[in-house]
């Protein structure tokens, strides 16, 4: 189980025979990879505001991924984050007139900035305290955001997050057009990739997934193992709070409904279902759930009976997620 | 030869045997008609409403009469034989699910209007989509902040009531007949914020006292930890903010409480679909507010013709109060679109502006500053004896006539004179 879902974490690995250099080359290069799929995305969607939600999802699953699948801490308070990026995005463009480009700098701020506050409060709880303690956390903000009206708009919702037009270095970008919408906030899930993957590949990296595997053992070796969660959790949160403020900017409003506690659990459905612990699996997830919810809403009321016999045979057939069950017959081929 | 000659004549008789046929049958059939009018871009109106979650009974209808307005612009010829379109969405009562519709609606499906939603966030995420991309939208739920000039754009209209309008013509009605001490119990969100703030400005007129206001989360199930505290209140006048299941199950305890033998209990809106689903004793004598009624159709010839042809087109159903608003909203817009004689946007807000119109509860027109449909809000009265059939469910006892006095002023919105 471990070796499997781990292979995409380690690509330095020692030189395989011939037969699976192809894998080891895909590997290596995942981030860039990953980049090409995004940019060729919106031709085979239905819709590009769709295509743009996968991305934004599929990057708030890659920072859950980060605590839940290389860490292997469940957390049940991610909303929290990505709503805080996202409302103070929104609340930067609304409240203050600052350009998009602050405004998402600020979204990243506040994801690390609430990170670090949970965290702190969380790191030390494991299992399923910690994903107890996550999610009342995560209540706290929902309760903080809905009662400061003033800022935040209550239960109507920030709006008003209106950005017309990107001024990039002289060249501007008309971003109501659904496309050039896309591929802005393709550049930055892109970035992501990059950041994400050379996390994982620096020792630092490593370590995260030592403590997964063994924490006494990962004490034993000197790495402070409460230090290194804290600073993934962290990192992670910078992640999802990215993930918020493209939310916000695709949008154009905040629903309170970020901070649900649905929106934690969508995540971690997400990552199950893509497979948790692969680079690339979130991203799958992410696009096979909001596909098939848009696809079958469509078709019936009853969506939801749908969608969740087909959430069984996954669970069946692919174990280890989607993404996660092809690398590994990849593997073994 | 001879053998091909009769090849040739057999397929050329079969040949003119088919087509004469197949012409024939297209002749007769009315898809003859649908494919002429193909050819024609169709108008799209885009629909989001929530038809799944708690208010999807109320989105049901909302699409079956929805459904007719376009199926009578159709029938009367369109717009010079252009035909209109509902693109139905569900938007799940969610605002970002609606975000993402619309833009689906808008970017994709290239709709020329908007019409729809039933929550007060949706409508508002909604109409910041629209308005950024200059699509009018017409929203059929009710808000007080969409009137506001913040959220407001030339591009945003409002079919529906706001809780202002609902909770003044219901104050209005209550207040100087049952007494001056009154209490609330309120759902703890916008809407039910919304509806006290309209009791206390129309209470002020008439010197009430406001005795408290007790409020509850949303989706409450007990309410007997509250309901003694509002009897040892003593209140002449109980009124109830809440909607859906909450009103359903509010009631019916208030009732087993026996708050009704020595209070009036008010709601500034009743919904059909509540009374229907709660039946005739949770709601025993309960007054309130509400945009449509069926019962209209004695005084109005515009809300008869709207009731036969709905109980025509659905095996003799009857409308309901929001399936009503799914009407109006629809039909509005595409009668500006007649009068424009295009489905050029700022053509049809012209068109849109200048309407006074009678299209299913009397007259109404849109105010120029906020585009707020200026309306009749009727108060009615739940009935549990002599009910004629399903529907007849409750009596009308009053009616604020349409005018501008009980609406919020433009000033007070924050709109330029």
């Amino acid at each position: 189980m471990q070796s499997s879902v781990n292979e995409m974490t380690q690509p330095l690995q020692r030189p395989q025979a011939t037969p699976v250099s192809w894998f080891a080359f895909a590997t290596t290069h995942r981030a860039s990879i990953a980049g090409l799929a995004v940019l060729a995305f919106p031709l085979v969607m239905p819709f590009t505001a769709l295509a743009a939600n996968i991305l934004i999802y599929g990057l708030y699953a890659l920072g859950f991924n980060l605590v839940y699948g290389y860490l292997g801490l469940l957390s049940f308070g991610h909303a929290a984050l990505f709503g805080t990026g996202a409302y103070l995005c929104g609340i930067a463009i609304v409240h203050f007139g600052l350009p998009w480009y602050v405004a998402i700098v600020l979204g990243i701020c506040g994801g690390l900035v609430m990170a670090a506050a949970i965290g702190a409060l969380a790191i030390r709880t494991r299992g399923i305290y910690f994903a107890m303690v996550t999610m009342a956390l995560s209540q706290c903000v929902y309760y903080l955001f809905y009662e400061a009206v003033g800022w935040t708009g209550g239960e109507n919702g920030l709006r008003g997050i209106n950005v017309r037009e990107i001024d990039l270095f002289g060249l501007k970008l008309d971003f109501i057009n659904p496309l050039i919408r896309y591929y802005v906030i393709a550049a930055f899930v892109i970035a992501a990739f990059f950041v994400l993957s050379r996390i994982l590949a620096s020792p630092f990296g490593a370590v995260i997934e030592a403590v997964r595997e063994n924490e006494a053992r990962a004490r034993a070796s000197g790495y402070d193992v409460t230090a290194t969660r804290l600073i993934t959790f962290i990192l992670s949160g910078g992640f999802c709070g990215l993930a918020g403020a493209l939310q916000a900017l695709h949008w154009s409003i905040v629903p309170i409904e970020i901070l649900h506690y649905d929106t934690s659990g969508i995540v971690v459905m997400i990552a199950l279902l893509g497979g948790m612990g692969t680079f690339f699996g979130p991203m799958i997830g992410a696009a096979v759930f909001l596909l098939l919810e848009n696809i079958v809403s469509l078709w019936t009321e009853h969506w939801q009976l749908v969608v969740g016999a087909i959430f069984m045979i996954c669970v069946l057939f692919f174990p280890a997620g989607i993404w996660g069950t092809l690398i590994r017959r990849a593997k073994h081929d | 030869m001879a053998r091909s000659i009769t090849a040739f004549g057999s397929i050329s008789r079969r040949r003119l045997l088919t087509t004469v046929s197949a012409g024939a049958a297209l002749a007769a059939s009315t898809f003859r008609i649908n494919l002429v009018q193909a050819e024609e871009a169709t108008i799209k109106i885009g629909f989001p409403v929530p038809l799944t979650g708690p208010y999807g009974t109320e989105a049901q209808d909302q699409v079956r009469a929805a459904q007719l307005a376009i199926a009578e612009f159709n029938d009367g010829g369109g717009l010079n034989g252009r035909k209109a379109e509902l693109l139905v969405r569900d938007d799940k009562l969610n605002p970002g699910e609606a975000a993402t519709r619309t833009l689906e609606l808008v970017e994709k499906d290239k709709v020329n209007f908007v019409v729809g939603s039933l929550s007060a966030a949706v409508q508002l995420a909604i109409n910041n989509v629209t308005k950024e991309r200059g699509v009018i939208f017409n929203s059929i739920s009710q808000s007080d902040a969409i009137n506001e000039a913040a959220d407001f754009s030339k591009y945003t209209f409002h079919e529906a009531l706001n809780p202002h309008m609902t909770a003044g013509a219901v104050g209005r009605y209550a207040f100087p007949k049952f007494g001056k001490k009154v209490a609330f119990l309120t759902a703890d969100y916008a809407y039910g914020h919304e509806m006290v703030r309209g009791f206390l400005d129309v209470g002020k007129t008439f010197g009430i006292e406001n005795l408290g206001d007790i409020r509850h989360p949303l989706g409450t199930t007990d309410y007997s930890t509250l309901l003694p505290r509002i009897q040892s209140l003593k209140p002449d006048i109980l009124c109830i903010s809440n909607f859906g299941r909450d009103q359903q199950i509010a009631l019916k305890q208030a009732t087993d409480f026996g708050v009704k033998k020595t209070t009036q209990i008010i709601a500034p809106l009743l919904s059909h679909a509540s009374r229907v689903a709660a039946g005739p004793q949770a709601f025993e004598g309960v007054i309130g507010g509400c945009s449509f009624y069926w019962g209209l159709e004695e005084k109005f010839a515009s809300t008869k013709a709207f009731n036969d042809a709905f109980r025509k087109m659905y095996d003799g159903k009857l409308p309901s109060d929001y399936g009503a608003l799914g009407y109006g909203g629809v039909r509005t817009v595409l009668a500006a679109v007649k009068n424009a004689g295009s489905t050029d946007t700022d053509r049809v807000i012209a068109a849109l502006e200048a309407l006074k119109y009678d299209f299913y509860k009397g007259p109404q027109y849109y105010r120029q500053c906020d585009h707020q449909s200026v309306q009749s809000v009727l108060v009615i009265k739940s009935k549990s004896k002599d009910l004629r059939n399903e529907s007849d469910v409750f009596e009308i006892i009053g009616a604020d006539e349409p005018s501008e006095a009980n609406l919020r002023s433009c000033e007070e919105l924050g709109h330029k004179a």
